[in-house]
């Protein structure tokens, strides 16, 4: 009797324990972001939305939907929305969780599927406590295995993603699409029918709306915002309904519009312009970013799947029958899709070359997760290619703690010195200019 | 084996296609007591005229009927298809609600109004204003049965090139000098902006998106098989005059600008073909353009037309709107990298892939070499902006 009792408060310290270490950390990286200047006005709900979930553990605000767990690119959402219900992308960068994930699965495995494994393991965290389904698109054997692991506790739907994006993987993908769809609505108990389809691409195409106006704004030179404040609105958009997330994505941006009136900056010096690629930053795994623009880079470009690149593909109706609408949803899932989960994935290239032209990257950080196989794959070929165009490339390689972080600061600093070195006769010129002003 | 098999069909069906060409005389779909060549405006405004249409309604009819019975068909069949059992869907009989669209483009509506126009000219228009323009030819399939057609049309003579050399030598010559000139000069933007065949294609696909009817989606393999067909049709166009058979007899433009230009033409196999082209337009957007002979033969040309598809590969996300958008399936628009140029043989320069495309200058249209059309993401966004009062107070 006594050595159960004893039990149950070594699991509730436990869990004591993780709770403190788990909003700890949130609450000091939504703090490092805070503190870092230049913050647009009207970001205050993304960090609120970001405080929520992590620093206060509670559950999503989801206007009394039921929550629908979805992991990568690929599961789209409009689906989820014309079942009545609200997606949540559950892919974590969270630390606490990370370590008690670590004993669970294989040392090798992703930190960002240790984090997932490790939140099944408390179950502690509402917004994964929510979800009445998730579902996880097979990109890579971690996701695979750790559908696997989550079955025993809610409803998995795994999405088989094609190795290539030919006219019969789509056709494949299509009737995959549809599977999700009835089980959406036996999980659900609705009907997903034309009319509530409609409304949900009216939604979601509403959310992408404002994220091109954004990333049009943010293309400015100089810049408007900073890359982490970017990358905290795009993470925030996870847990937020996507009208929600777009309204308050438009205050943003009207506010960035009268800081171009104003000709107001985030800061006066010309700092280096950085691209981030690689694996997903997840908050509060924004130590990179954070450090980038610690250390006097400006994250100007970003290529991640849970930052601008997740959701600036719009779903372009090319027929507007209900399978024409279906259709719609499987390409965009695919084609445009820079996952290197691709076995020919050279269009992530090109991808990356037009967003060093548009946002005048000098340097590209490629962010690889320990133990995620597939984006260091693909690592080699990048460097190669950008280096043809003069591009320097840097790797990266990080896990969800922060005993790495002061060598990822010098290997940061050391890189954004090397760019400043390289560009001697654009900064002169620019002090010139400022001092005839 | 498979393959085997494939190449027997596909020969059995050229096969049968040219055997149907050749006795396309033996098949009337609808005759006339007399075919009566000529026709006036008073013709028009005659009860003559309507006992003219007649053929035209059971076209219509029969077309409307086929229509109805491959969706049934198809609903019912799909049930018993494992693949295919979306169609059989409740949810997708019963379409209620608007999907969400982008603002009409300038260019679809002038495109739209030349074609419309184009068409009235092609079949009233030597009515209204004369036949000034008659020796001048212009290859589209609009039929010159019709001899009150305002400019000529050059199939009748590019498919019985034996007739043609029994002509004057002026005609020769304006015949030649105009086709190969609008040929050059405009290419198949002929077929996306001037063919009434097109137009009609286009009305049907018009149709079945305001009844949100499933659509057929082609994919590559069905656009491979269909090459073959295209070409046999070509020696088909081409070739039937020296072997003593009559084009006219098999071809569907017959069936409709002579005969609502109030001449009385009786219609062999064209009737039946007709019919296809109509329900193969509602279920497929431009399903006849993709084998039309005279449009692969104007293909040859695309090199110097004035018209061009042009690329900008390094904005280009490979996101595949463009392809699925086009109705002639032309692969190369999505997966180029390297060209700026992406006029292939088979583009109608319809602008459907420039509509859809959602990168900034990523696709655009030149006329001369100045741009006319430019993809743009503002625009494919256009459907989804806030309204004044909607969507940002809400």
């Amino acid at each position: 009797m006594t050595a159960k009792t004893e039990a149950m408060s070594m699991k509730e310290r436990q869990d004591r324990r993780f709770i403190n270490r788990e909003t700890q950390t949130a609450a000091r990286y939504l703090r490092r972001l805070r503190e870092l200047p230049g913050a647009p006005e009207g970001i205050e709900p993304f960090y609120r939305t970001l405080g929520r979930i992590y620093a206060d553990m509670e559950h999503v605000e989801s206007e009394g939907r039921k929550v629908i767990g979805t992991y990568c690119v690929m599961t789209p959402p409009e689906l989820v929305y014309a079942a009545g219900a609200m997606p949540v992308k559950l892919c974590s960068g969270d630390y606490t969780a990370f370590s008690v994930g670590d004993d669970i699965v294989p040392r090798d495995a992703c930190p960002l599927v240790k984090a997932v494994a490790g939140f099944k393991q408390t179950g502690l965290m509402p917004v994964y406590e929510d979800c009445s389904m998730m579902v996880v698109p097979i990109t890579c054997d971690c996701k695979k295995k750790i559908a696997g692991m989550l079955s025993d506790k809610c409803d998995i739907m795994t999405l088989h993603v094609p190795t290539s994006r030919d006219d019969e993987d789509i056709e494949e993908f299509i009737r995959q699409l549809y599977v999700l769809m009835e089980k959406l609505e036996s999980v659900i108990g609705s009907r997903i029918t034309y009319e509530s389809l409609s409304e949900a691409f009216r939604r979601v195409g509403y959310a992408q709306y404002e994220l091109s106006e954004f990333i049009r704004l943010k293309k400015k030179t100089p810049y408007l915002i900073r890359g982490s404040h970017a990358m905290a609105i795009m993470n925030s958009a996870s847990y937020m309904p996507a009208d929600v997330w777009g309204r308050a994505l438009h205050k943003v941006n009207e506010s960035l519009k009268k800081s171009i009136a104003e000709n107001k900056t985030v800061t006066a010096k010309r700092l280096p312009r950085i691209l981030l690629t690689g694996s997903p930053i997840v908050f509060p795994n924004i130590k990179i970013p954070l450090l980038v623009e610690e250390s006097g880079g400006i994250v100007a470009g970003d290529e991640t799947c849970m930052g601008e690149r997740g959701m600036w593909d719009p779903a372009v109706i090319t027929d507007n029958s209900f399978d024409g609408m279906m259709y719609a949803l499987a390409n965009r899932a695919l084609r445009p899709c820079p996952c290197p989960t691709f076995a020919d994935n050279t269009q992530r290239i090109y991808r990356l070359k037009q967003l060093v032209k548009e946002n005048q990257i000098q340097g590209v950080i490629y962010h690889v997760l320990r133990g995620c196989l597939v984006y260091d794959f693909e690592y080699k070929r990048i460097e190669d290619e950008l280096g043809r165009i003069g591009v320097p490339v840097i790797r990266l390689e990080s896990d969800y703690n922060e005993e790495d972080i002061e060598q990822l600061r010098i290997r940061i600093e050391a890189f954004i010195e090397l760019i400043k070195l390289k560009q001697p006769a654009e900064k002169a010129s620019f002090q010139r200019r400022s001092f005839l002003k | 084996m498979k393959s085997k098999r494939k190449i027997i069909i596909t020969i059995a069906v050229c096969l049968g296609l040219a055997a149907l060409a050749y006795f396309a005389w033996l098949f009337p779909f609808y005759q006339f007591e007399s075919n009566d060549f000529e026709t006036s405006l008073q013709k028009l405004m005659s009860w003559e005229y309507i006992k003219t249409l007649v053929p035209l309604f059971i076209i219509a009819g029969l077309a409307a009927a086929g229509i109805v019975l491959v969706i049934i068909l198809r609903k019912i069949l799909a049930k018993n298809s494992r693949k295919k059992t979306r169609f059989a869907d409740v949810r997708t009989s019963i379409p209620k609600g608007r999907a969400p669209k982008q603002k009409p483009a300038l260019f679809m509506a002038v495109r739209w109004i030349i074609m419309i126009a184009f068409a009235f000219i092609m079949i009233w228009g030597g009515l209204i204003f004369g036949l000034k323009m008659s020796s001048m030819s212009i290859p589209v399939l609009s039929c010159p049965w019709n001899t009150e057609q305002m400019t000529e049309s050059s199939c009748y003579y590019l498919a019985h090139l034996n007739e043609l050399f029994e002509l004057p030598w002026y005609s020769i010559i304006a015949f030649v000098v105009s086709t190969f000139g609008f040929t050059i000069l405009l290419g198949r933007a002929i077929c996306g902006f001037l063919c009434p065949m097109g137009l009609i294609q286009d009305i049907m696909d018009r149709i079945r998106r305001r009844s949100k009817a499933e659509g057929i989606k082609m994919n590559e393999k069905m656009y491979g098989a269909l090459t073959p067909i295209k070409w046999c049709l070509v020696i088909i166009f081409i070739g039937l005059c020296f072997a003593g058979g009559n084009f006219c007899n098999f071809c569907p433009a017959v069936a409709t600008s002579p005969i609502l230009a109030g001449i009385s033409t009786s219609l062999y196999v064209s009737g039946f073909i007709m019919v296809l082209v109509l329900m193969g337009g509602f279920f497929k957007r431009r399903a006849f353009c993709t084998v039309c002979p005279l449009g692969t033969i104007m293909g040859f040309f695309h090199r110097f037309s004035l018209f061009r598809i042009k690329k900008d590969c390094q904005s280009c996300t490979e996101c595949g709107a463009c392809y699925e958008a086009c109705p002639m399936g032309i692969k190369t628009i999505y997966t180029e990298r390297g060209k700026t140029d992406v006029t292939t043989e088979s583009c109608i320069m319809c602008g459907e892939c420039i509509k859809c495309c959602p990168e900034d200058n990523a696709l655009s249209m030149t006329f001369a070499g100045k741009k006319i059309y430019t993809s743009s993401r503002k625009k494919i966004m256009s459907g989804y902006a806030p309204d004044k009062n909607g969507r940002e107070e809400k």
